[in-house]
Parts: C-alpha cells; structure tokens; sequence
C-alpha cells in the first residue's frame, strides 16, 4: 500500500464535531476527511472518542455542534435508517449480530434496505415478493462465497465461534453494497491467523469493490500495514492526521501512547 | 375552610393511604428486582399468602385453634407468619430460582406468574378462600384530634403511614450500612461479577426474597385490617407494576413516592372525573398516568439517564 | 432410517426456502391436514367442539398473533385479552348493522379494527421498551375493556352489558348460533386458522420476519443498519393485533356465542395467551399451536382425573388444578425455557441420525 493512493474525491468530511455526554467531553472539535477508495484508520487510547466518532458519522450519536459532509451533502445531524440507506454500513466493537438468527438471515438483513415488498405480497410470498427475496438470496450467497463461510450458512450465529462472528458481522454490512464502511475493531480479541484473514478481506473489500474503509484498530503493526491515511485521536480531539509514516513520528502521537502527563 | 376544601383533602389524604399500600408491594417487587433481576408477579400474592397465615396462627376461626385448641398471642403469630415466610422464600429458591439463573426477563417474570398461581391455589387449599376479618389490635374508627378540627381521618390509615415509614427507614440503613446489604446491591449490579468476588448468591436470594416475604406481611397486616383478608388483595401486584414506572425499578425511595403519587392520582381522578365518565376509573387511570409519564422521562424519577451504546 | 434428508436435494434457491424443505416434512403436514380436514368433521360431537377443538383453533390463532409480536419482534404484551375484546364487539356490531354482510368479510374487517387499536396501543413501543412497554399495554389491556363495559353503543345497549351472537351462515352452512352442527364451525375455524398459520410463517420467513428478529435480538444494531424500528414494531403490532382480531371474532361468535367483557376479556386471558407461547416456544409458529393445546387440554385432563378419577370436590379440584398449573409452567420453563418446539426440533435432531447417533 503506498501513501500516494489518496487522491479520490472526498466522500466524507467531518468538521469541528463537538459532543459532550453531561458534562464528559467525547469529542472536541475534530475534523478529518475521508477520501473514495481510501482506507482510513482511526486510532487512539482507549476512550479516546473513536467509537463516539463512528457513531456521529453513522447518526446514531447527534453532536451538540459541527456538521457532517457526505457525498456532497452537508448535514448536522441525521436518522440511522436514512444513513444506511444512502450506503454507510458498519461492523460493530462488541459484536452486535442478531443472535437468534442464522448466518444466512443476518446477513439478508443487511439487503433489507433494498428490499421494498410490503407486508401483503410478503404474506402470501407470491409474485414480487418471491422474486425478491430469490433476487437478494442470490447476491447474499456471492458475500458467503466471499467470506468463505458456506459451512455455516445455518447456523444459528449465538452459538459460532467469536472469529466467526466478526465475520458474520462484516458479511452483514458488505451485503448492503456500502459506498463507505465502517470497520469498529474489526480484529480485536482474534489470533494472527483471524487477523491475517480479516486484513485479507478488508483489502479484497477495497480493492475488488472499491468500497472506502474506514477502520478503528488497536493493532498498529495492521494499521500501518494496511491503511493510506491514519487520524490519531487522544481525549476526544485530533492530534495527528497523515500518512502512517507521519504519523508514526508524531511527538503528540508517541507522548499519548507512551503517556505523559496531561497538564 | 369551606367544606369542599375539607372534602379535598379528605380525599388526598385517603389516596395518600392507598398509595402506602402500592408503595408497600411495589417496595417487595424493588427488593426482589434488585437483588435477581426478576420483577416479581406472586408479591401481591405473598402478601395474601402472609396474612392468611397470620390469621390462622391468632384467629379462633384459624386451622391452631382447630387442631390443638389454642390460638397464638398477636406478637407470637406475628413471629411464626415471618418463619413461614423465610420457609417460604427459601423453597422459591431451592425449587425454582436457583434452576433459572441467567434466564432472560420475560422468562423469569412468567415463572413468578407460574409460582403467583401456586401460591394462590395452595393458599386457597390450606386455608380456604372467603373473607377473613384479620384484627391486630390496630385501633380502628376516626383519628380524634383531626376530628375535632372538621376532618375524618382513619386511625388505621396513620398507623400504616407510620409502619411504612418505619420500614422504609430500617430498609434503607440495612442495605446501605451492613456487610449483606452491600452484598445484595453488588449482587443487584452483576450477578457474575459478585460470584467471582465470594459473594453466595443463594443466600443473598433467601434475605432478599425474606426480607420481601416480610415486606409483604406488613401489606397483607395493613389491608386485611381494612378490608379483610381476601384474594382482591394479590390483584394489587398489578396495580404496583405502574408504581415502579414512575419510581423506576430499583430505587426504594421510588417506590414510595410514586405509590404515594399514584395512590392520590387515582383517588382524584375517581372522585372528581370518575362521574362524568361513567365510573371505576381507577381501573385503568394509574397505568395510563404511568404510560404519559414514561413519555417524558423513559427512565423514571429517579433513574439515570440512560446512553445506548454500541 | 426413516427420517433422513440424504439425496434430497435443492437445485434453486427457491427450494431451499420452501417452508418445509425437507419431504417427510411436507407428508406429515399432508397427512396431519388431511385427519383435520377429512376425518375429524365426521367424528366431532357437540362436547369435543366445545371444549377441545374449538378453544385450541381460537387460542391457537391468538397464540400465533402474540408469538408475531412477542416471540418474534421481542415486544411484551399484557394487552391480548382486550385485542380479543375489539375482535369480538367489532364482529358483533358489524352483524348487528349489516346482516347482510358475508360473515367471512365480517371476520377479516374485525381483524382490522383490531389491527388499526393496537397500532395506536403500540405507538408507546417508539419510546419505551421491554418490561415497561408491558406494563404501558396493561393501559390497553386495563382501559378497553372498561369502555366497552360503560359505552352502550359497543353492546347495543343491552340491559346485561353482554353480547350474544345472531345466527349467522356461511355457503348455507350454519356456523354460529345454537342449531350450527359442530363440524361446520369446527371446520371454518379450521380454514382460517390453517389459511392464517401459512401467511404467519410466510411473513416470518421474509423481509418483515428478519425486521422483527433483528429488532428483538438488538435493536440498536438493527437501527445502524437501516432498519426503522418504530415502523418495523408498528407492523408488528398491526399484524399482531389482526391476528388476534380474528382469534377474538372467532373465540366470542362461533366458540362462545356470547360474551361479557370483564370476565371475557380480562387480564387472565392475556396471561394464558403468554403462557401458551411461551410455553410453546417463543418464535416459532407450530409451537403457538403446541402451546395452545397444552394450555387448554391441561385443565380438561386434570379436571377429568382429580374430579372424575380420585372423586376429589369440584371446588378443591379448582384450587388444585391451579397450583398445578403453576407448578408445570415453572417446571416447563425450568427444563425447557424454548417450549415445546426446541423439544421438537431436538427430536428432530435425533430423529434425523437415528439409529446410528455418530
């Protein structure tokens, strides 16, 4: 991966963002943007508003100031339903599959905002209705080829192993076709060999549909592997942004990793 | 005053006595969800079961007197109906909580539905399901000195305001000042968490769901002196379901508080709406004032507010 | 040996999601249909329709309409006793005010009735959720049947406050009123609740059964990925409560053939459709039936052993009978808190690999 990569429009650009929970601060004024095709990796200390941050972008979180600018259009706050619909799909920290369904049925949910039959013709599963759900049956079927889980397709995801289930989960937001994804610690709490598959596939994600990533991760050895740019973030604000190498020789960058005392 | 400001007050006052007794069962359903995440559906039930009890330990109508010829001084029952109780609570736990751990709510919930009907049907064997007039010796008819100031105020009502107060007081400095009572608000947090520190859950269990059955005699006292003994007395667990909305479902001073709301809410709304709508509103008024408020404030009075994480 | 699905295979996707894929399946439901649609109208008496078959089609059908928003959408409701109320005055009004009408149509518009209620009951559902929603349905539960005890117009003012069923036909047949043959209500029941079971499952095999599911196992997720809860609840809801509609409409005109709301309708019936699903299994369709007819063949047995077997007094048995009953649904939920249908699946499971387990 070079660092040279990252000449794609902006898809998305976040600006001064300023949220607060009470009286805790979790983001101060933070801007980046992330370019098309791009791999961006979020990283930080624990509690450091990553997480926050992929939730304002996803509208879950509304932040008290600050607006969101994605596919050209800018905006303060936003539904979640709407934010998916226009193509932003995400993996969660903790894993947030729906436990009591199959493989198969998680990651159809992800297709459902392509999906419109109402409830009548899905009654009598009849005409449209069945049309559809063959239609999108078929495409989901290309993301389990993909992700090698064909062996699972049953099973129930409460009772997969947890590797197994960040697949599910990254399955999940690829079957919605995403323009932008987002990956939450994608790798966190897996083995070399997991880590390694999960790289693999992110990069295939990147390269064969050209779908923007951006990456929340622990692993840095990953991080710089893998992404074009890097934004460091530490109590909330921005302390570094830039290639991984730049960043990589960041004082603030090392300071907040290696700690030093915030006065 | 004029007599439609005495009528008022009157009227608070009596929906201010009714919300003690909601106050009282919701406090047994606040004890018993804190400590095993169960909302307890049989506590109205308990407290039927605990005042039937008492009444056969004292009354001369009772099964003691019918098999050995004696009946029990009121503070000796009072005794033997709190042993039952923990006998009780500590079969619950022997033959069905300590089989549904880490079961989820909904599961748990219509288990105490299953174990409300057993109390009921077995209440019902043991001591028969008419009307039972229970007499503690609570001085009844009108408080005097309210009386001679134009106001008629039940003796009985003051002394379960004065219980409950007491109770609430013991309760409080029992759970925040003692071993156990840090125990069972640890337990309250995470059940796992508290295991791994040595905390025995089961025993927890029995206090809560004693100290709950205990709870429940005091209801059961207060209105079978009223109303007698009888079997409306376990419908008041539905009745204390919109208590705990408002008060929220782990907070004793909720408890009260919203009973006491709740209680002077309906009386109100029966004594001054009821007749233009035809009557027995109070059926469904408190569940529809809790159903407004969760409205505003999801969390209830004194919950925190709650952020959804992912 | 004889369960085994080897050899059988599905060339489209289109057969793999057949509801049941699997062909020993599909003849046991052929043949279970065929007992229910050939054998059993010629057998039936006055006493089984009555007090077997009839309960289990209704209960059955008001099972399946909570398990939709209970054991699917994951939203507890206490509210299906007075769902059952608005099918039952709806269909008694719409007989009274037009006679004419197909009974049929009567039914399926007093699912409506019932369906457009709890959508306005389940509005609550966009901001609380869980136990408290459970409670916010007692208002439903609590309130409706209060107003069609005061409001006169909902029984015609009858002196009673009761409500009693009109004769009513069917393609000649004369399905509710005293001269109905039991077979021909028994089998009108039937039709609906089979017709109604197959959209259920097709539902919950489909787009909206996935909402649900992803609603009720983590909302918040279901949410990021774009799905809107309060509509996918409110579906929930509307579908729900037609069910139940139906359930009810049939329970009061054909079933009971007259009604009263308090005793009818009340808080206990929402409590034994709960406990029907829940110990049939939470989101599953046959295991609503199978909750049913455990629910209200249980009393029937225990009634006949204690009373007709051990001579036991009526009152006692009565007393017994409900100790009993909570005695097994703890037990039930003890041993097997999926219900019955997880014990279907296992035997299946079982059934599959027999006799050779490894």
């Amino acid at each position: 991966m070079s660092a040279q990569n990252n000449c794609g429009d902006v898809l998305l650009a976040v600006d001064n963002i300023n949220m607060a929970f009470g009286g805790v601060k979790a983001l101060e004024g933070v801007s980046f943007d992330i370019r098309e095709g791009e791999i961006r990796a979020i990283i930080g200390p624990n509690g450091a508003g990553k997480s926050s941050m992929l939730n304002v972008i996803n509208g879950f979180y509304h932040p008290q100031e600050g607006t969101i600018t994605y596919k050209g259009e800018t905006r303060h706050r936003m539904k979640p339903h709407l934010v998916a619909a226009s193509g932003v799909a995400r993996t969660f920290q903790n894993i947030a599959l729906f436990k009591g369904m199959s493989t198969l049925d998680n990651i159809m949910t992800g297709r459902n905002t392509k999906m419109g039959c109402n409830v009548l013709w899905q009654a009598l599963h009849f005409g449209p209705a069945r049309n559809e759900e063959i239609r999108h049956r078929e495409y989901v079927e290309y993301i389990i080829d993909f992700l090698e889980i064909q062996s699972i397709r049953n099973t129930q995801v409460g009772r997969l192993p947890y590797g197994m289930q960040k697949r599910v989960e990254l399955g999940r937001a690829l079957a919605a076709e995403p323009d932008l994804l987002l990956l939450d610690e994608p790798m966190a709490g897996m083995n070399v060999e997991e880590k390694e598959d999960m790289c693999r596939f992110a990069l295939d994600v990147n390269e064969e549909f050209g779908t923007t990533i951006a990456l929340i991760e622990h692993d840095m050895g990953v991080v710089m592997d893998i992404s074009n740019r890097v934004v460091v973030l530490d109590y909330g604000k921005k302390i570094a942004d830039g290639t991984p190498d730049e960043v990589r020789s960041n004082q603030d960058v090392i300071d907040a990793y290696l700690g030093v005392s915030h006065d | 005053m004029s007599i439609e400001t005495i009528f008022f007050f009157e009227t608070v006052v009596s929906g201010l006595m009714t919300g003690v007794m909601y106050a009282l069962v919701a406090l047994g359903f606040v004890l018993i969800f804190k400590a095993s995440g169960l909302v307890n559906f049989a506590q109205g039930v308990m407290a039927l079961f605990a005042a039937l009890a008492l009444y056969d330990f004292i009354s001369p109508d009772g099964w003691v007197y019918a098999l050995f010829g004696f009946t029990f001084p009121v503070w000796a029952g009072i005794i033997l109906t709190i042993g039952v109780m923990i006998i009780l609570a500590w079969l619950i736990e022997r033959l069905m909580l300590q089989h549904l751990v880490k079961q989820e709510p909904i599961i748990l919930f219509m288990a105490s539905i299953g174990l409300a009907f057993v109390l009921e049907g077995v209440g019902d064997i043991l001591f028969g399901s008419d009307v039972k007039p229970l007499d503690i010796g609570i001085p009844q008819g009108a408080w005097d000195w309210a009386f001679d100031h134009g106001f008629y105020v039940e003796k009985l009502d003051l002394y379960a305001a004065a219980v409950a107060a007491v109770l609430v007081t013991v309760l409080a400095v029992f759970f925040h000042s003692t071993r156990i009572g840090r125990a069972l608000r640890a337990v309250a947090d995470d059940h796992q968490a508290a295991l791994s520190v040595g905390i025995n859950l089961r025993t927890i269990w029995v206090i809560v769901w004693s100290v709950a059955g205990v709870v429940a005699l005091v209801a059961g006292i207060m209105w079978g002196s009223k109303s007698g003994v009888q079997f409306s007395l376990s419908l008041i667990a539905l009745k204390a379901l919109p208590v705990l909305i408002l008060g929220g479902f782990t907070s004793v001073p909720g408890a009260i508080i919203g009973g006491l709301i709740i209680g002077v809410g309906e009386t109100l709304a029966a004594v001054y709406v009821g007749p233009y709508v035809g009557g027995a509103i109070e059926n469904w008024f408190a569940y529809m004032l809790a159903l407004v408020f969760l409205f505003f404030r999801p969390q209830g009075l004194f919950g925190e507010r709650i952020i959804e994480r992912v | 040996m004889i369960y085994r699905e080897t050899g059988q295979f599905k060339a489209t996707y289109d057969a793999d999601q057949a509801i049941f894929p699997i062909a020993q399946d599909r003849w046991f439901v052929w043949a279970v249909m065929a007992v229910a649609f050939l054998v059993i109208p010629f057998v039936i008496d006055d006493y089984w329709a009555a007090a077997v078959f009839l309960p289990l089609l209704t209960y059955g059908l008001a099972a399946l309409g909570l398990n939709l928003l209970t054991g699917y959408c994951g939203q507890v409701s206490l509210g299906t006793g007075a769902f059952l109320a608005v099918g039952a005055f709806s269909t008694f009004k719409l007989v009274t005010m037009f006679p004419e009408m197909n009974f049929i149509v009567v039914v399926l518009l007093s699912g409506c009735v019932t369906a457009a209620v709890g959508v306005v009951f389940g509005l609550p559902s966009g901001r609380i959720k869980g136990f408290y929603l459970a409670v916010a349905t007692l208002a439903a539960q609590f309130f409706l049947v209060w107003l069609f005890n005061k409001v006169g117009w909902f029984f015609n003012y009858s002196p009673t406050g009761q409500i009693t069923m009109p004769p009513v036909s069917v393609f000649g047949f004369e399905i509710t009123g005293p001269s109905a043959t039991p077979a021909a209500s028994y089998l009108f029941c039937l039709t609906f609740v089979v017709v109604f079971a197959l959209l259920a499952k097709n539902i919950v095999r489909g787009r909206i059964g996935r909402e649900w599911m992803a609603i009720r196992d983590m909302d918040i997720a279901a949410e990021l990925i774009g799905i809107r809860p309060l509509r996918a609840k409110l579906t929930a809801f509307a579908v729900s409560s037609f069910y139940i509609g139906v359930a009810g409409s049939l329970y009061f005109a054909v079933w009971l053939g007259a009604a009263e709301p308090t005793d009818t309708f009340g808080i206990d019936q929402s409590f034994l459709v709960l406990f029907m699903i829940i110990v049939g299994g939470l989101g599953s369709v046959l295991g609503s039936f199978l909750g049913a007819a455990f629910i209200t063949l249980m009393p029937i047995v225990l009634k006949n052993t204690m009373v007709g077997g051990l001579g036991m007094e009526v009152v006692t048995a009565k007393h017994v009978e409900i100790s009993l009953i909570g005695v097994l649904i703890v037990f039930i939920l003890i041993v097997e808190p999926h219900g019955f249908a997880r014990l279907w699946q296992i035997a299946k499971e079982k059934l599959r690999k027999w006799p050779f387990p490894y």
